[in-house]
Formats: structure tokens, sequence, C-alpha cells
């Protein structure tokens, strides 16, 4: 009978998948064909010769190898300092025992509720103030700033479910909170560490509001931001619109595929923690 | 033993990279045009660059890539955070200017002007204009001028017998007979800024002619006036008439210019610059065709436009001196008549120049259209704070959404800030 | 300590969330030193403090102000800019948009996420090909999706219509983008489109948690599949709706890429939210003063759903 119901399912499954995939078909083939053959009007019609050559020019008219470049560096620059911060901040907040923890837990979680979009103008003022307006450090600090109250939920919530014997007993030994830290629960966290590594990584990549705003030159800008400004500024072909669309969005969804399990885990359980 | 050596070594490099500049005795940056992505204009923008340095011994021309505009804040962070150009282009217009100018981001220019006489090497009303924008003062210098007017198919209008010729009733005729054709008769990308505002300027300008809409621009006439008033009627009608699809509002421009090149719409609203948009698209520039928006006023058919793009000088530039010789080298015959003759040939330069033989044909339209100067594009014009008003109203005139009267008012509600 | 070594399950993080916070003492009475603590805060604090907290006070700051521009003088207007907020009729059509657009992505995605959910879930083989392929438009970055779904909507040349064209639905043909009533749920279908992924994973850890034996229960019990998914499944997805309704509430609220692509707000206003409002008042028109009035406010809406969702839960929970 399992067969059965399986096949059912199928018959709802598969159409619907399928609408929900159609857009991507459809970019993938329009990426490939002449502006004629776009300008025609025909979605479905296949085109005559593979226009390869449309990778070839929107990749050099856009300059995506700088653009992605860029989203690399703005989310190593994310990831790291996320890491620093957010992880002895969530082993402090769950494992050591000092007077004002519970007021520095809540601070964060004021921060947790507050949208970017809501502080923009004097954090657009600030990193004027600082100089790094159209500079990614200023993107960095201000995304990094922004997703700290999540990270440090994550950790701690984590963290919360180490056994407390580790702690004391290691403090036992003589060993600073730091050395447990390093030494006892880091080697614990990797599920942790891999959640919010997956979940900074990914909304960095796909951040578009804070880049947006802050980094006003083609050489500095991010994927997304640069897609958008090619899209709309750049080219009225758009045989390059749609392999330049393709560019940006197949790296990581190769990457997801090749990762999917470790993704889709870390994904969940960050989320279902943080 | 190798320590001390390397040490000399690694000191005698540092010393070579920091003398290298030295040895280039100057560099110009240059902020340029924005098209430079296109071979085309990049190799005419080279030839300027070759002959500035051959007039100046030891300087160096370096383009810089525009990252925008005074619109969207790229002009001015580009000047403080002092990675700007040494001398900018950029769209210009005086809503535009006042913004950099009031908060001391570009250099006055009147002493430059009067030095290198300036005024003479622009079209007189031009530089009439300018100079009762910031009581004499003035911060710009015309590059290029905008034409905006209807670009058609000349093949299809051949054809079909259609013509741009006569007064407003003639042109409703023509856009009747597109329309039974089975042709969008307008494409319009209303969405975004700038196209939207190219079609409601041919419109207000065919209404309410360009002295009452100079006086709208100032804020000295109101919008909801019954002159520019009628032409928002008008583009009202247009749209009921099925002139301009309701459906307009959801393209951008670049969606209504693919409309064009494939020729499903007869027109499109814009200025010379569209001749490099539809060549990208492989569209043969030979069948261009250009015409003012009719009009029944006494003044005749006019293109909406007026000061495109300016050359302004940074506070921040490094080479004040050099800047305002390369003004100078732009405003040249030698330069002017490259520019205006080379095949790019997509705008129309800040003078008269009438011995120029231009590359693209339609290109004599445009300066026919304009010979008797041209009206107001109103997105140049009016301040930044209802310039984004101004687009929604479009939008909302177009959509069906606000009435003639009301839409104005909202206009007139925010040019006071 | 055996209170704590019970945590450790896998279910204990949730737990410790509802739970009051681990003792702030050790056995014998003694804590950490407030130094020790602050060490390992300090990248944290100092971060968020400059970049977060500080520009929280600045904001309500700037709404007392006439701020007219990054580089103007401001003087102190008192609540003149929350008069002018009052009078200005975009800000409350915004705000209900943005409402409406809460509601759209909640169902939309929502719903979405858990259909596929109960869907992959109830298959015995396939649920990984499925789970992945269904996955991918979540990698996509919004603003990507404007762009790509701009294309679609196209009324002349866009999929959409194409398609219903050529199954015979030219009935259907809308200017998706121009039609003031229709625009702000095409875009929100583009928002929900990407956003329904994750939603779906949620959904279905939360399924792969019910309890087995409880439909062994309802088969003994003769149960149909409905009256499973009503009785049992649904019931022991309780925690995890709540938790992805709260999630979909806050990630619409922060919707900005998709309108800001596809329509810029427009057709005059029609697909107007709070936070391309704010862009455009603090960027476009350089009202600083109104922007920063209308952020106050969008703060006070997340705190509002934050709060409420979280007693919700901890109500749930108890």
């Amino acid at each position: 009978m399992t067969w059965l119901r399986d096949f059912r399912i199928l018959v709802a499954l598969v159409p619907s998948t399928a609408v929900i995939l159609g857009p991507f078909v459809w970019l993938i083939v329009s990426s490939l064909k002449t502006e004629a053959e776009i300008g025609a009007g025909h979605p479905f019609d296949l085109p005559d010769n593979l226009m390869w050559q449309n990778y070839v020019d929107a990749w050099n008219v856009g300059s995506f190898g700088s653009l992605i470049g860029n989203s690399l560096i703005n989310v190593a620059g994310v990831v790291a300092l996320m890491l620093l911060a957010c992880v002895p901040a969530g082993y402090a907040l769950a494992k050591i025992r000092f007077p004002g923890r519970e007021w520095v837990f809540f601070g964060f979680i004021f921060g947790l509720t507050i949208p970017i979009q809501a502080i923009i103008i004097p954090l657009y003022q600030l990193l004027q103030g600082l100089g790094l307006i159209n500079s990614l450090t200023g993107v960095v600090l201000a995304q990094v700033s922004n997703g700290i109250p999540f990270g440090i939920f994550l950790m701690r919530s984590f963290f919360l479910g180490v056994p407390n014997e580790l702690t004391e007993a290691a403090k036992i030994d003589g060993a600073s909170h730091l050395q447990i830290l390093v030494k006892v629960f880091l080697p614990l966290s990797t599920p942790a560490l891999q959640a919010l590594v997956i979940i900074s990584a990914l909304s960095t990549w796909n951040d578009f509001f804070l880049p947006l705003v802050v980094l006003i030159s083609p050489e500095v800008q991010t994927l997304p931001l640069g897609l958008v400004r090619f899209a709309s500024t750049f080219t009225t072909q758009y045989r390059l619109v749609f392999s330049g669309t393709v560019i940006t969005f197949l790296p990581v969804i190769i990457l997801f595929i090749l990762t999917q399990r470790r993704f889709t885990e870390g994904l969940t359980q960050g989320a279902l923690k943080g | 033993m190798t320590k001390p050596k390397g040490l000399a070594l690694a000191l005698g490099l540092l010393t070579s990279v920091v003398m290298a500049p030295a040895a280039y005795a100057q560099t110009l940056t240059v902020w340029g045009s924005e098209q430079q992505s296109d071979p085309l204009v990049a190799e005419l923008w080279e030839e300027i660059a070759t002959s500035f340095e051959a007039k100046h011994d030891g300087v160096s021309v370096e383009y810089m890539a525009p990252t925008g505009n005074i619109s969207n804040g790229a002009v001015q962070a580009a000047i403080q955070s002092n990675a700007g150009p040494d001398v900018l282009l950029t769209n210009s217009g005086i809503g535009r200017v006042t913004i950099v100018a009031e908060a001391g981001l570009v250099l006055p220019l009147s002493d430059q002007y009067a030095e290198y006489g300036w005024d003479t090497k622009l079209y007189p009303w031009l530089y009439e204009e300018l100079k009762t924008q910031f009581d004499g003062e003035l911060y710009e210098v015309p590059d290029g001028i905008d034409a905006i007017g209807l670009w058609y198919h000349k093949d299809l209008f051949e054809q079909n017998g259609w013509s741009l010729d006569g007064g407003w009733a003639d042109f409703t005729a023509t856009l009747d007979s597109i329309r039974g054709a089975g042709m969008e008769p307008i494409a319009v990308g209303v969405r975004g800024c700038c196209n939207g505002g190219h079609l409601f300027g041919n419109f207000l300008q065919a209404a309410a002619g360009s002295e009452v809409m100079g006086h709208v621009m100032k804020g000295e006439v109101q919008w909801a006036d019954p002159a520019p008033l009628s032409g928002a009627q008008n583009l009202i009608e247009a749209v009921k008439a099925g002139y301009i699809s309701p459906q307009m509002t959801g393209l951008d421009q670049d969606a209504a210019i693919r409309l064009w090149v494939n020729k499903r719409a007869a027109l499109f609203v814009g200025g010379p610059w569209f001749i490099g948009n539809v060549r990208q698209n492989g569209y043969d520039v030979a069948n261009l065709g250009y015409a003012p928006i009719p009009s029944d006023l006494p003044e005749g058919s006019r293109p909406t436009g007026g000061v495109g793009w300016s050359w302004m000088v940074p506070t921040s530039s490094d080479q004040p001196e050099l800047a305002f010789a390369w003004i100078d080298h732009m405003l040249s015959d030698e330069i002017m008549t490259l520019r205006a003759e080379h095949p790019t040939g997509n705008q129309m330069m800040s003078r008269d120049l009438p011995d120029i033989q231009p590359a693209v044909a339609v290109m004599s339209e445009v300066y026919a259209a304009a010979a008797e100067g041209v009206g107001y594009n109103p997105s140049v014009y009016i301040p930044g704070a209802a310039l984004d008003t101004y687009y929604q109203v479009i939008g909302g005139l177009i959509g069906g959404q606000v009435s003639a009267g009301d839409g104005m008012a909202q206009i007139d509600a925010r040019m006071g800030d | 300590m055996s209170n704590d070594t019970t945590r450790a399950g896998r279910a204990g993080a949730i737990a410790a969330r509802a739970a009051p916070a681990a003792a702030e003492t050790y056995k014998d009475g003694s804590q950490d030193s407030a130094v020790t603590g602050f060490a390992l805060l300090l990248p944290a604090i100092a971060l968020y403090a400059a970049f977060s907290l500080l520009p929280i006070l600045v904001t309500i700051w700037i709404s007392f102000t006439n701020s007219g521009g990054f580089n103007t003088q401001a003087e102190f207007v008192g609540f003149d800019n929350y008069l002018r907020a009052t009078q200005d009729p975009i800000i409350w059509q915004s705000l209900l948009r943005t409402f409406l657009w809460l509601i759209y992505h909640v169902v939309l995605a929502g719903g979405l996420g858990l259909l596929m959910a109960l869907a992959i879930s109830a298959m015995s083989r396939g649920r990984v090909f499925f789970r992945t392929a269904l996955f991918l438009p979540h990698l996509v970055s919004l603003a990507v999706v404007g762009v790509i779904w701009a294309n679609i909507y196209d009324p002349f040349y866009g999929l959409l219509n194409t398609v219903l064209q050529n199954i015979g639905l030219g009935g259907w043909i809308r200017g998706w983008l121009s039609e003031p009533m229709l625009v702000l749920f095409s875009v929100n279908v583009a928002s929900s489109w990407q956003g329904f992924g994750l939603y779906m994973l949620l959904f279905i850890a939360g399924l792969q948690n019910i309890d087995r034996s409880l439909y062994d229960a309802a088969d003994v019990d003769g149960a149909t599949a409905w009256q499973k998914l009503v009785h049992v499944t649904l019931p022991g997805l309780r925690d995890v709706m709540t938790f992805v309704i709260s999630l979909a509430l806050i990630n619409g609220l922060k919707g900005f890429a998709t309108v800001f692509v596809m329509t810029n707000g427009g057709p005059f206003y029609a697909s107007e939210i709070i936070t391309t409002y704010i862009y455009r008042l603090a960027f476009s028109a350089q009202d600083h003063g109104l922007a920063a009035v209308l952020c106050i406010m969008m703060s006070i809406l997340a705190i509002t759903i934050t709060v409420t969702f979280n007693r919700w839960r901890a109500r749930g929970a108890a």
C-alpha cells in the first residue's frame, strides 16, 4: 500500500514542483537565446543555437567576477566576526555566572526585534562619520551588529544544553573560562557553529538593503546589488539580464546541492534554536 | 648577512614605489560618460583623452567609472569620501546642482567663465538661463543638452502614411490609426524613474508651452494652474483613448524600449540617448525618425530637455587648474565636432555647430527640432523633494488612480520643501 | 544539577528558552567576577552598542528634529514630525498595506510550506529529492527574485501572460504589476516563492518530532487520513506553527527588496509598504524627521509581533 500512497502524493507533488521550479527553467532557456529570439515573445521555443556567448558578454559587461569577489569578501568578513563575537558571548551568557548577566541578555533580545531598516538613518550617519560609506568594511560591521543578537541566542541555547559538570570539573583543574570555551566547548559545538556559519553566510550573500544604502561604487558592490544595477541601468539587452541572473544564483544552488544534508540540518536547527 | 641586504632591497623598492608617481607629473582623474562600457563610446573618450594629453605635457588622464548621479547621492558620496574625481560629468539641471552647490561640494565657476570665455561657447539661451539660477553664480558647464521628443519607425510610418506633422488633433488621429493597426501607439516605461517623466514633460510642453512651464519649474506658477493641468488632462485622455496602455505603469524603461525595438509599439518618448539604446539592441539606426510632440501653441512644437549633463569641479579636486583646462578642452571646436560627428552621436552638444555632419542621420532632425531652443523636462528642474512625488503622480495619472487636479496639487504641495 | 543534566537532551535548547536562566551561583554560593563575563562579551557588546543600540537612540532623537538631509543642521521641533505623520495619508496607507503584505506572506509562504512539508513527509521514498528541489528558490536573493519576477510579470513578454495565453486562459491575462489592487499581491507571490522553502524545512522537522505512537493509536481507532491530520498532525505541529508564523511575520515586516526592485512602491504608491516608504523619505525626499517617526512605528510593530508570539508560545508550553 505504500506505493499507492506514494503514487497519489506524486500526482500532486510533481506538477507543483514543476510550477515552482518553472521560473528557473525559463530563465536558463531564455539566457541561451539571441535578443531577437527573446523579442519574438515565445518563451517555450528552444533557441536555435545555444548562445553561450551571452554568459561571456554578461560576465564582462557586468563585471561579475568583481561582484562575486566582493560578495565573498563580505561573507568571509561577516562569518569571521560573527564567530568571534557570538561564540564567547553565547558562552558567557550561558556558563559564566556573573552579576548583570540577565540584563545583558535582555539587551541583546531587544535588538533581535529591531529591523535594520528602522535604524538606517543614524547608521548611515555613523558610517559616514567613520568614513565607511562605500566600503565593504562598513557593510560588514553593520551586518554583524544586526546579526549578533541572533548569533548569541543560538550559541547560548546550545551551550545551555551542555552539562554544567564539564565546566565545574575544568574549573577545579584550574582552567580559565576562555580555556574551557576553547578546549572543552568548541570541540562539542560543531552543529551550532555549522548553523551559525550557514545562516550568516546565506543571509549576507543575499543581503540587499545595506549594500544598497552603503555601497555606491560598482567596484565595491556585492552580487545582488550589482545584478539589479546591471538589469536596470547598464543594458537594455535581455539576453544579458537573463544570463547575468543565472550567474548570480547558480553558484549557490550548486553549492547547496553538494552539501544539502549539512546545509538543511544547519538551517533548520539554527532557525529553531535561535 | 642576508638580512641587511634584504632590508636595503626592501627600502629601495619602497622608495621607488613612493617616487613612481613623480615620473608622471600629474594625473587628472575624470568622471566621464556613463556609457563607457560600450566599446564605441570608450573609443571616443580615449581619443578625447589622448588629445588632451598632447596639449598638456606630463599629464595623464584617468577615467573613473561614474557610480551614479546627484539624485541617488553617488556624486556627493564620491566627493565627501575624497575618493572622488578631479572633474566630473553628471546629470544636471538646477534641482540637482542646487544640492551639491548648497552643500559646498562643487567650486563656483564664474571666474573661469570670464577667463576662458565659456559664455560664448554655449547656446546664448542656455547661458542666459544658467546665469539666472544662482544669483549670477555658476557651478556647472553644460556638456550636452537633452532634446526629448517622439521616436518613430521610418519604414512603418511611410508604409502606413502616418505622420507627426500638424497639431494635437492630427496627432490623436495618427495615434488612432496606429491603435487601429493593432500596435501600441506609445511605449513608455513608467516604473522606476525618468521615462514617465519624459512622456509627461512632453505632454505638458504641448499643452502649456515652454514659457509657462519655465514659471512652473521655478514655482511661480502652480502645477494645478489651467495650462499645465490641461497637459495632465490630455495624458488621462490619451490613456482612455488607448494611446497609452495602463499596463505601461508596470514597465520600466528597458521593457518599453524592447517593445519599441520589436515594433510592437510605434512611438517612444526620449532624448538622443535613445539612439545608443536601440543600436545596442541591433536596431537599424537608419530607420530612426524623430519629431517633437505636436502642439497647437503659437510657439509651435518643441522638444523638452534643458541642461542634460554638465561638468563640475568638486571642492575635493586635487587639480582644479587642470580641471578647468579639461572643461575648456571639452568646449573646443575640435572636441565638439569630433563628438557630434562620431558614430556614437547620441547627444546634442551645448552650442550651435552649424557645419557638422552627424554620423547618425537622425541627429540632424534632432538639431532642427531644437533650433529654437528646448522646453523643460521637469525631472531635471524640480526640487529633489518633489521629484519622487512627481514620478508617482505620473504613474497615478496613467493608472487612473488619481485625477489631474489632485495629482497636480500633490506635486504643488512638495514644491516648497 | 540534575536539572541541567536532563537539559542536555536534544530538546534541551528549546526548553531552555522557556525556562528561567540557569542558576546564578555555583554550589558553594560563589560567582564569577563580572570582569570575566564582560571580557568574553566585549566584542559583541562593542559592535552591538555602536551599530545597533546607539542608532536606535539616535533615531528617537531625529524624530524630534527637522533634519532635512545627511549634511544639514537639525533643530529640535518637538512633536511636529509626529503631527505631520498623522496628516500624511501615505503613511497610513503604507501601514495598511504592510498588514496586508504580512497576511499574504503568512498565508502564501506559510501555507505552501506546510502543504509541501505534509506531502513530502508522507512519502516513503524521494523525500530528499523533493525537499532539495523545493528549497532552491530560497537560495536566491530577494533582490534577484525581484528581477526574475518582474520579467515573469512583464505584460507583453512575461512568462505568466504568455503561458496563460497558450493554455487557453487568455481571459486571465492581467497587468500584474500595473493594476493597483493586484500589484501588492503579485509582488508578494514573488517574495513568498522565495520564502516558503525555509518554512517547509521547519515543518518537516516538526513532523519528524511527532510521536509515531499517536498515529498507531489513531489507526487502531480506525481514523481516516483526514482525521489523523486534524487530530494528530496539526496539534502536533502547534509549536512549530506559532514559530513559523512569527518568523514569517518578522520576515514579511522586513520585506523590502522585491517591492523596491519590482515596483518601487508604485504605481502611485499602490505597493508602498513601511520599508520602502522609509527608504523613500530618508534617501529620496531627505525628510529624516518624518522617516524617523516611521522607523519608530516599525520598531513598535516588530516588538509587538515578537512579544505577542512569545506569550502565545509560552502559554502553549505551560
